[in-house]
């Protein structure tokens, strides 16, 4: 017994010492910078797991290509159905948007003088989901050798937003903060799909990219903790409405171009006005699901 | 080590509690990611801590839960220090359970053990980003189907898997015991 005591004292000293310790670290990390000493640790880890990671995710792929096919199999033929419908109408919709961002770039550049581009970095896989109960995050497999450098649009295809890199860029991975983490913003406008009518009753000219009249209102794009993709602050009188397009504004809050303005994001799902509200509450179909992604680019220059 | 109530002492077991724990921390970072689904996913490090932990002195069980930790955060992406604080909640619950186990109940402690030690964890997780200045998740939606089905999940991994863990780094000498 008596023996006992004296290791019982040193336990629990050993354990608030141990608690302090990493209290201590956790708010060294939060205050430090992107540069700082255990960010660059992390940073020197994660390329050192590359390997491996990447030899897991060869590993569990037959298991994820097999619960994909079972899932196939068990799905209802209605419900599949139902979603290869969603597929097409997802498609149309890019397809859509991407010509009239095409065609708003040229006019654009018929008013500036110049032809805004996108220059992409090479094409880049997804090695694996980063770890994390409260994140949605993926490593991919470029970086800095690459051109890829921290904050800069991830896209599917040509314009279709998926994410941002990280300040966790190595030579050889970059980290992709996810349009479904709770922690992503973006600036977006909501524009309508060529054709359609605004509440003035006009006709959006046809072939012409919706200008800054003809827009939907603007908003942050953000996802909430329920789990479904949003815009906020947009206007009670915005006048967005089911189907129109959800596509970068170019602007964050008070930090401009971290994306480029036009790339697309989705398609209002709903959008609800009630006056007891200071803002619409709008719901935005992703063009591309985050869980899905095998293939994405970087847009390292625009 | 302690098997029941007797301590015994060997460095070929504390080698083998640590290889464990790094392997446990090495896999949380690479393997269960891919197994996560929503807020629920196995929390191997936590699984491995608890196991690892049993039996040896307090000072020694709270520094490798520590060194699990920092290693967990190390290799992953996560907020650095909550992963550390998580690996000593997890040794400490574990070195408090352990002393009213039975003989026999290795799978019922173990999971016991880990059911509190992911309570503990997913706690932290959901004060982290708070203390961090970001937003968190909805306490009881995190609570109802976060927390539980991640404890339900994780003791019955313990149960099942923890003492295959434990024999792992047992020595022949302390299977006979």
């Amino acid at each position: 017994m008596g023996s006992k005591k004296p290791s019982a004292v040193s336990g629990l000293a050993a354990l608030i010492i141990l608690c302090v310790a990493s209290l201590a670290l956790f708010t060294i990390y939060v205050r430090e910078g992107d540069s700082g000493p255990l960010h660059t640790i992390q940073l020197g880890a994660s390329e050192v797991l590359r390997p491996v990671r990447g030899l897991l995710n060869l590993a569990t792929w037959p298991f994820s290509a097999a619960s994909e096919r079972i899932e196939g199999v068990v799905d209802t033929s209605e419900k599949k159905k139902e979603l290869e419908e969603k597929a097409l109408e997802y498609e149309e919709g890019a397809a859509e948007a991407a010509r009239l961002r095409q065609e708003n770039e040229r006019l654009r550049s018929l008013l500036q003088g110049e032809q805004p581009s996108f220059e992409y970095g090479p094409l880049a896989r997804v090695i694996q989901p980063v770890g994390g109960q409260l994140t949605d995050r993926v490593v991919i497999n470029v970086g800095t050798n690459d051109g890829v450098g921290p904050e800069q649009p991830v896209v599917v295809g040509n314009n279709a937003l998926v994410g941002r890199t990280t300040s966790r860029v190595t030579p050889n991975t970059a980290e992709v903060l996810l349009i479904t983490d709770q922690s992503f913003a973006a600036g977006v406008r909501i524009v309508p799909p060529e054709g359609s009518e605004d509440e003035s009753g006009e006709t959006t000219s046809a072939g012409g990219g919706p200008s800054e009249e003809e827009s939907h209102g603007e908003g942050l794009l953000r996802t909430s903790w329920e789990g479904y993709l949003g815009v906020d602050y947009v206007d009670l009188d915005a006048g967005a409405v089911q189907g129109d397009f959800v596509v970068t504004s170019g602007r964050a809050g008070n930090r401009e171009l971290i994306f480029p303005p036009g790339l697309l994001v989705g398609t209002v799902e709903s959008a609800i006005s009630q006056d007891i509200e200071q803002y619409m509450k709008i719901v935005v179909a992703p063009t591309v699901q985050a869980d899905d992604l095998q293939e994405v680019r970087v847009i390292v220059g625009w | 080590m302690v098997v029941g109530n007797n301590v015994l002492s060997g460095g070929s077991h504390i080698v083998r509690a640590a290889l464990l724990v790094a392997l446990a921390a090495l896999l949380e970072t690479t393997l269960s990611p891919l197994l996560t689904f929503g807020w629920v996913g196995p929390r191997i490090l936590v699984i491995g801590v608890v196991a690892a932990v049993m039996g040896l002195r307090d000072l020694q069980a709270l520094l490798l839960g520590f060194f699990g930790g920092v290693l967990t955060d190390t290799l992953g992406g996560g907020q650095f220090g909550i992963a550390a604080l998580g690996g000593v909640l997890a040794a400490a619950i574990s070195i408090r359970i352990g002393t009213t186990r039975r003989k026999g109940e290795t799978g019922v402690f173990l999971a016991r053990a880990v059911a509190v030690a992911i309570v503990a964890y997913d706690l932290l997780s959901l004060i982290a980003p708070v203390l961090a200045g970001q937003e968190g998740p909805p306490v009881v939606n995190y609570l109802l189907s976060g927390v539980v089905p991640d404890v339900l999940l994780n003791a019955v991994l313990a149960y099942f898997v923890g003492g295959r863990l434990l024999r792992l780094i047992a020595t022949k000498e302390e299977r006979w015991i």
